[in-house]
């Protein structure tokens, strides 16, 4: 008779299948289950600063400002230093100087503030300093304010910087007039060439004067023999929409200017439109500031002429370590400036490639 | 180990099977339902911030609204409740969170905290301006509280809006998961129902397979099948002890099966040879009553021949007629019980003396026979036929040259008879077939009459219940041939007497 054992070993082999398969469904269900909540867990911070610099500005949606505080941010973390575009995150827009009085209130390690010139903002000023926080202004300032530093680009600079482009525009229109046989333009040197400079009514930056002068300077020294004729439109920027109406106005005068030289962007791009829309392209010159898409793409099209515009991103950074700097030595030079670039048909490429880069 | 497992009883060993899949089961609910009540908690918790900031927003209007009835009451009873409106918002401030961190509530709350406690001071300022009716300064002071506040509430209300942003995010991914992990733990639970089916039935099967094997067992066993094999369980639970006791059952059916069959065999065996004895008798009485036509008719006339023959004073005629009925008379009554030896013989006389006057006196007969052994017994008409062959088949030709020798003589506790004569011889075939039993019988050839050969040995084989009873010796052709039967001196039991 053969010999059978029965089934001890299977038995055996079960009891451990069954083990295996208990834990690996548990193991299974308990892993996916952290793995779950972890993805939703994420709400803590990953790193955290010894100081804390408010950026104040009174437009801090435009890309300008964008691009300083880039910079601005940059910079700080490299230094373990946190900056923040005040006011970005609250519900309601409040005033630089409402903003001034936030950050002062928040005991913030130091504020960037966009000057005005404002009395109001030169007293602001006064009260953080008195509290301890060093206060640096950028791209405009408050001259006898007790800021520790400004950072910007000097009016007059900006100004002769506009009046060589004013030249080379009019030589521009002189060479086109000249091809399409422009009656108006045969007298050629004795034609007075009309620059219209828009400014902002709200206390703009830089001394509406030294940048007139600037202008002058730079187009005297450039063209001795012709006549030009310079005058400044004060733009209503009181509310969103005044800009534009003001703008169209000047369009809509008997003599419309020959060269548009507009200190802002919303004033550039603003110009520009009202250039398309009156049918001028060509006739009309804009040189415009600041270097977004919008009217890149309008320099690649010679719609604009040139734009100057201040390199924002090293604004922000000279602005932080220019706080930094005084945080940590108390002290700081009283003013910096910043580099102006000017972009025109020749380079718009190149600035255009880099838009595209920092949009991916 | 596994024989510890083996020596469980049966019903330990299925419960056991049972409870653990329930408690298998009850560990993965419990640990699938505690991971739900963490989700949920979680998602109970997800606008608890808002809750807290909504507090700490009443706990600001509360405390303007304090100062504010206390500068215009200046009563005991409002400066009371702005102090538990200072106390209740402070602390509530002092939770809030310093760290500059790289998230932006977080900030919020730092501003929040600092603007809070500036303000506090500013508050504490006011009112300490109004109890000592300074009024310009709590004018001015009131106003910058004022402002204060609002820019608080403004912050809050903000972190608010960014918090509850957050949370809802957070709230509907916590949502997504909830649902997608019920959704696994009812894949989990499947798979443990499918899982724990498989091994029930895997388990369960280990312990009933040997009581299948068993009842398979049992099954052809009761077919009359005896030859199964019957798996040796090494276990001592049930199944184990009902396995060792079928086993020992089966092989004591088998051993006794075995006992009677051999029992049964040898019984057949003897009454095989009882009931071929008696038809081989049987064959031989008809075939004798077939040759001698109513032997008792012939016997009696003969004897009435006899006594004419005395009366009439023919000494020798009386004589031939009274050894011919002598012959008839033992073919008539002694065929059916042993005889002795010497009432064969003396046939075999009466034949060969019968044969002499029918063939004056042709057969030169010789007979040496040990007298103790005249009272042997041995089976009836044995000795005439193996002559009669010996006449017919060996001398029957040679006229008056045929001799034919009778001995009885014994050796040991053997008794032979030799019936030898000097005719014709058979060849070593012939001598085969005929020990053999498969010479053709004679009445088929046509020179019927005698009892044959086949039937003599046959008798012979079946009386002494041996094989070696004859034995037949011939030189060859012409050198004649000798018979010698034997059997022992008490082999009369052999029969069955």
């Amino acid at each position: 008779m053969k010999k059978k054992t029965i089934s001890g070993k299977k038995l055996f082999i079960y009891l451990i299948l069954t083990a295996i398969f208990s834990v690996a469904v548990l193991s299974v269900a308990v892993v996916y289950f952290r793995i779950y909540t972890a993805e939703v867990s994420d709400d803590s911070y990953n790193r955290t600063f010894s100081r804390y610099y408010a950026m104040i500005t009174d437009d801090y949606k435009s890309s300008f400002w964008q691009s300083v505080y880039g910079g601005a941010l940059e910079e700080a973390l490299e230094d373990g230093v946190f900056v923040e575009l005040f006011g970005s995150n609250l519900t309601y827009n409040y005033s630089p100087e409402e903003l001034m009085e936030m950050a002062i209130s928040a005991h913030v390690d130091g504020i960037l503030v966009s000057g005005n010139g404002r009395e109001e903002m030169t007293e602001l000023i006064g009260r953080a300093a008195e509290q301890g926080i060093p206060v640096v202004t950028m791209y405009s300032d408050n001259e006898d304010s007790d800021r520790c530093s400004f950072v910007g680009v000097n009016g007059y600079t900006i100004g002769s910087e506009y009046g060589k482009q004013a030249v080379r525009a009019r030589e521009e229109l002189l060479r086109l007039a000249e091809a399409a046989g422009d009656d108006a333009w045969t007298g050629r040197d004795k034609r007075v060439t009309s620059v219209a400079v828009l400014f902002d009514d709200s206390g703009f930056a830089y001394d509406q004067n030294v940048i007139l002068s600037g202008i002058v300077d730079a187009m005297s020294k450039e063209m001795r023999n012709a006549e030009f004729e310079i005058r400044s439109v004060t733009v209503d920027s009181t509310n969103p929409f005044s800009v534009e109406e003001s703008i169209h106005s000047v369009f809509m005068e008997e003599q419309v200017p020959d060269i548009f030289v507009c200190l802002s962007e919303l004033d550039t791009t603003v110009v520009y439109q009202a250039v398309v829309d009156f049918n001028m392209v060509g006739k009309v010159k804009i040189l415009g500031y600041y270097d977004s898409e919008k009217i890149l793409d309008a320099i690649s099209r010679n719609v604009v002429f040139s734009s100057l515009t201040v390199n924002a991103e090293e604004l922000g950074k000279i602005g932080v370590n220019a706080l930094v700097e005084y945080n940590e030595y108390g002290n700081t030079s009283q003013y910096v400036t910043a580099d102006l670039v000017i972009i025109d048909r020749s380079n718009v490429a190149e600035y255009m490639k880099k838009v595209e880069e920092d949009e991916e | 180990m596994k024989n510890k497992i083996k020596s469980i009883p049966l019903s330990i060993k299925i419960s056991g099977i049972f409870i653990m899949a329930n408690f298998f089961s009850l560990v993965v609910i419990v640990v699938l339902l505690l991971g739900i009540n963490s989700l949920s908690r979680r998602m109970e918790e997800s606008y608890q911030d808002n809750l807290h900031l909504n507090e700490a927003i009443e706990a600001l209007d509360n405390l303007q609204r304090a100062m504010t009835e206390y500068l215009n009451s200046k009563s005991t009873d409002s400066l009371s409740d702005y102090y538990s409106r200072e106390q209740a918002f402070s602390s509530t401030v002092e939770n809030l969170n310093e760290l500059i961190t790289d998230r932006t509530p977080d900030r919020m709350e730092r501003n929040i905290k600092y603007m809070s406690e500036d303000y506090l001071q500013r508050v504490a300022e006011t009112i300490e301006a109004k109890r000592g009716r300074n009024i310009e300064k709590y004018r001015t002071s009131y106003e910058e509280t004022n402002r204060q506040y609002e820019y608080i509430k403004a912050y809050m209300r903000s972190l608010n809006e960014e918090r509850f942003a957050e949370n809802s995010v957070r709230y509907t991914a916590l949502a997504r998961n909830f649902r997608r992990f019920q959704y696994v733990a009812m894949s989990v639970m499947i798979v443990v129902l499918v899982g724990s089916a498989f091994i029930i039935t895997g388990l369960t099967g280990t312990i009933i397979d040997p009581l299948r094997q068993l009842a398979r067992t049992a099954d052809e066993v009761s077919n009359a099948n005896f030859d199964v094999e019957i798996p040796v369980s090494t276990g001592t639970d049930e199944v184990g002890r009902l396995n060792t006791a079928f086993r020992k059952m089966l092989i004591s059916i088998r051993e006794y099966i075995d006992r009677l069959r051999t029992s049964m065999e040898n019984e057949q065996i003897m009454q095989k040879r009882e009931l071929m004895m008696e038809t081989h008798l049987k064959d031989a009485q008809l075939k004798y009553l077939q040759a001698q036509i109513n032997p008792h008719f012939l016997f009696n006339t003969l004897n009435a021949g006899a006594q004419l023959a005395m009366m009439e004073g023919a000494d020798r005629t009386y004589e031939y007629v009274q050894t011919v009925a002598d012959f008839f008379r033992y073919n008539v009554k002694k065929l059916d019980a042993p005889v002795t030896i010497e009432e064969e013989v003396n046939l075999v006389d009466a034949y060969i003396s019968i044969l002499n006057v029918r063939f004056s006196g042709d057969i030169h007969y010789d007979r040496q026979v040990d007298k103790r052994l005249l009272n042997v017994k041995m089976p009836g008409m044995i000795l005439q036929p193996i002559v009669e062959n010996a006449v017919n088949h060996g001398i029957r030709e040679m006229g008056d040259q045929g001799h034919i020798d009778l001995q009885v003589y014994k050796d040991g506790d053997r008794v032979y008879i030799s019936v030898k004569d000097n005719g014709k011889g058979m060849t070593p075939e012939d001598i085969e077939k005929v020990v053999g039993c498969r010479w053709e019988s004679d009445a088929e050839k046509g020179d019927g009459g005698g009892i044959a050969m086949d039937n003599v040995i046959s008798r012979l084989r079946l009386y002494a219940g041996r094989e070696d009873v004859v034995e037949i010796r011939s030189e060859g052709e012409g050198k004649g041939t000798e018979v010698i039967i034997n059997f022992s001196l008490h082999e009369e039991g052999a029969d069955g007497e």
